[in-house]
């Protein structure tokens, strides 16, 4: 799962039929310095995922990728591959300030 | 499975119901120097990893479908917690675990 802000939602025209009354929305992945920094901000490339939580447009949410994405229909089969799973609440992300210590 | 650097904590209200209960760490894949790199990865941990540790993360979803059932969608998680990483040029690096404890005197 990486963590992305939900930037908007995609609605369909035509589809395929697993994906009738599936809400999309456009995540756009956080990168470390954003998330260190806790701006609201992505920074990373969007993406389209399905969202079953009702994430709203701004918030954060942690998002599958691959085929994994798809296991919520199981055992029904999906043309997915990014899946909203958690609604960020908080996050407590501190990472070593020097990573040198780290090592 | 790549090495990851247990970085933080996540708290979601709204998730997926098969991880009801699932405890969210926040980890960033290590590169061959062993700084982090990529973007901040959502790992599932069952195997108690703290923070500055240095973990294997599966990311194979079998793991989590046996805990959680087959309609999870959770993927990675963590596989191992690491002691050490020999490297090839003979550098020796110990998990953070020790030297966060250290330097934090």
């Amino acid at each position: 799962m990486r963590l992305g802000m939900v930037r908007g939602r995609v609605v369909l025209n035509v589809a395929v039929a697993p994906f009738r009354g599936l809400r999309l929305v456009i995540v756009e992945p956080v990168t470390a310095a954003n998330l260190a920094a806790a701006n609201g901000l992505g920074g990373g490339t969007p993406l389209v995922a399905v969202d079953m939580l009702g994430a709203a447009e701004g918030q954060m949410v942690a998002f599958v990728e691959g085929r994994e994405a798809a296991n919520p229909w199981f055992p029904g089969q999906a043309a997915v591959d990014a899946c909203c799973a958690v609604i960020v609440e908080s996050v407590d992300f501190r990472p070593a300030e020097n990573p040198e210590d780290r090592k | 499975m790549y090495l990851a650097r247990i970085d933080g904590t996540l708290v979601g209200t709204a998730k997926h119901e098969t991880l009801a209960g699932c405890r969210f760490l926040i980890g960033q894949r290590l590169d061959a120097d062993g700084g982090p790199t990529g973007e901040p990865v959502v790992i599932l941990d069952w195997m108690g990893a703290a923070r500055g540790a240095t973990v294997v993360v599966s990311t194979d979803g079998d793991v989590a479908r046996r805990r959680l059932g087959n309609t999870t969608p959770a993927r990675l998680t963590v596989a191992a917690i690491v002691d050490n990483v020999y490297q090839p040029d003979g550098s020796e690096r110990a998990d953070g675990n020790e030297r966060a404890a250290g330097s934090a005197e």
